[in-house]
């Protein structure tokens, strides 16, 4: 083989790996491109809950869970993409499960406090909340009452206190 | 045993990766439990209070949020575009993509401190003596308003020469104080059983800063007129704080430029709207909370938007070549998370 030739063959090695790299750059891009795109989409979808363009009725319930899965997909997105998870090692699993599980066991530990603050037993908030707190607004005024009538018999104005 | 067999015990590394990128997964793992107690301790004191207030009661614009977090998209993707172009040793490139982080990064802050300087104009902070949330429409708030519209009465009466403004100042505070502050006082002194004094009391907090959501309430006939037309016509309970807003009321209902076109948009302008050199105490319940709970994870949030900030500032110095792609990757990870957890907070403060 002349050194003529293998000159030659080593600048065709050399395009044809600059050419590989090129198309790389360009998908690697593309896809970056598209992750992006989805999730200005998907905040598109959070933010079309408030919008008179939402189409399920007034159910802040159903709003919610809606957002709070959008928010999810869209946290997914930027870990298993932005965050190069999708090419990484086991490892991965090591790190970012545990701190997952913590997260939602930490938020999950503190629902108990949120339904003992409303479903207290005594028929909503404690007469002391009530006194000490902000105004109810009036409609929550009224379920508040009727409920708390309906579990005294009718003959208490106001909800049992809290012990 | 094993030196006579020849086997040599090497050292492995815990994990297959850098040192630097442990450290950061290291430290984002504490990071998420950190912002996942703020959370969850926002969403129990939201869904435990009694009440809270809707967005636009405390100047929140949801497009805002929304505006922002587009923003943190699009810095996202210029960071790993950097660290694409660093990896292929295109320096220029990278530096031009990070600088564009840089700008986006800026531009989120800046949006925040617009929406923070919104809240403070409106004398909404997270605590006295700046903030002038009151939570309920009683005495001590009656006595709040009267010491300001005092002050406020005194300044004037001291200047040695009052101008016309004074004299419409003057005006507007006797207004006040007289029609809605002295009746409300004496009615509860007077007869203190009577729920009109409530009224009277919930009136003058509805003159000054009226709930943002009155007007998406159906407009409520005159019961007289009814009763007048149809002697069997009963008013019946109505939703909201609507019972206790006077007809003639005040209030002027602006839409506000932002939210035009919405079924949500627009809010009564108050006395304190309408006149901004009231700085008067006001009425929102569950305000408080809050502006303790918007303050603390925007708060939090935006430091940490600031220390990716300084880190982008200081790899400007350097060429972003392959040599720092490792630390650009880094930072590119810590930024990601700031990311995520503004994800999340968007819909939680703006939209639920």
């Amino acid at each position: 083989m002349s050194e003529h030739e293998t000159s030659q063959e080593h600048e065709t090695s050399h395009e044809h790996e600059t050419s590989h790299e090129h198309d790389d750059v360009h998908n690697n891009y593309r896809l970056f491109l598209t992750v992006a795109v989805l999730l200005v989409i998907a905040t598109t979808a959070s933010y079309w809950t408030f919008t008179d363009l939402w189409p399920f009725g007034e159910s802040k319930e159903i709003k919610r869970l809606w957002m709070m899965a959008v928010s999810c997909f869209k946290a997914s997105l930027v870990i298993i993409f932005f965050m190069h998870l999708k090419w990484e090692a086991n490892w991965k699993w090591i790190l970012t499960v545990p701190a997952s599980f913590m997260c939602v066991l930490l938020t999950l530990a503190l629902v108990p406090d949120v339904g003992m603050r409303i479903f207290n037993g005594f028929g909503g908030y404690s007469r002391e909340r009530l006194m000490h707190s902000a105004e109810l607004p009036g409609d929550k005024a009224e379920q508040q009452h009727a409920h708390v009538k309906h579990a005294t018999g009718g003959e208490d104005d106001h909800p049992q206190e809290a012990h | 045993m094993s030196d006579s067999h020849g086997l040599k015990f090497e050292y492995h590394p815990g994990l297959p990766l850098g040192l630097g990128k442990t450290f950061v997964w290291l430290f984002l793992s504490t990071e998420i439990m950190f912002f996942a107690g703020l959370i969850g301790t926002y969403i129990v004191l939201r869904f435990g209070s009694i009440a809270w207030p809707s967005p636009h009661d405390v100047h929140l614009a949801e497009h805002w949020g929304a505006i922002n977090t587009a923003v943190l998209i699009a810095s996202s993707l210029t960071v790993v575009l950097c660290l694409e172009a660093a990896k292929r040793n295109r320096s220029a490139e990278a530096k031009g993509w990070m600088l564009l982080t840089l700008v986006f990064g800026c531009v989120f802050m800046g949006v925040k401190g617009y929406e923070y300087s919104a809240k403070f104009a409106h004398g909404i902070y997270p605590q006295y003596p700046h903030g002038r949330i009151y939570e309920k429409a009683d005495l001590v708030y009656s006595a709040a308003v009267r010491k300001r519209l005092n002050e406020l009465k005194i300044a004037i009466e001291k200047k040695p020469e009052r101008t016309a403004e004074d004299e419409a100042h003057l005006a507007v505070v006797d207004e006040i104080q007289h029609k809605y502050v002295e009746p409300a006082e004496l009615m509860v002194r007077d007869h203190p059983e009577d729920p009109q004094g409530r009224i009277l009391l919930t009136q003058l907090a509805h003159a000054i800063y009226p709930p943002a959501d009155l007007h998406a309430q159906p407009p409520r006939p005159d019961p007289q007129e009814q009763q007048e037309k149809d002697p069997a016509y009963e008013p019946g309970p109505l939703p909201g704080n609507v019972q206790i807003v006077p007809r003639a009321s005040p209030f002027r209902f602006a839409a506000h430029e932002h939210d035009e076109g919405s079924s949500h948009s627009g809010h009564a302008q108050g006395f304190n709207d309408q006149h901004h050199w009231l700085k008067l105490p006001m009425v929102i319940p569950g305000g408080n909370m809050w502006a303790s709970t918007y303050f603390l994870l925007t708060g939090f949030h935006a430091i940490h938007v600031l220390v990716g900030l300084i880190a982008f500032l200081i790899l400007m110095i350097y060429v972003l070549d392959k040599t720092r792609a490792g630390v650009i990757e880094n930072v590119g990870l810590y930024w990601h998370f700031v990311d995520i957890v503004w994800i999340f907070l968007f819909p939680l403060l703006y939209l639920f």
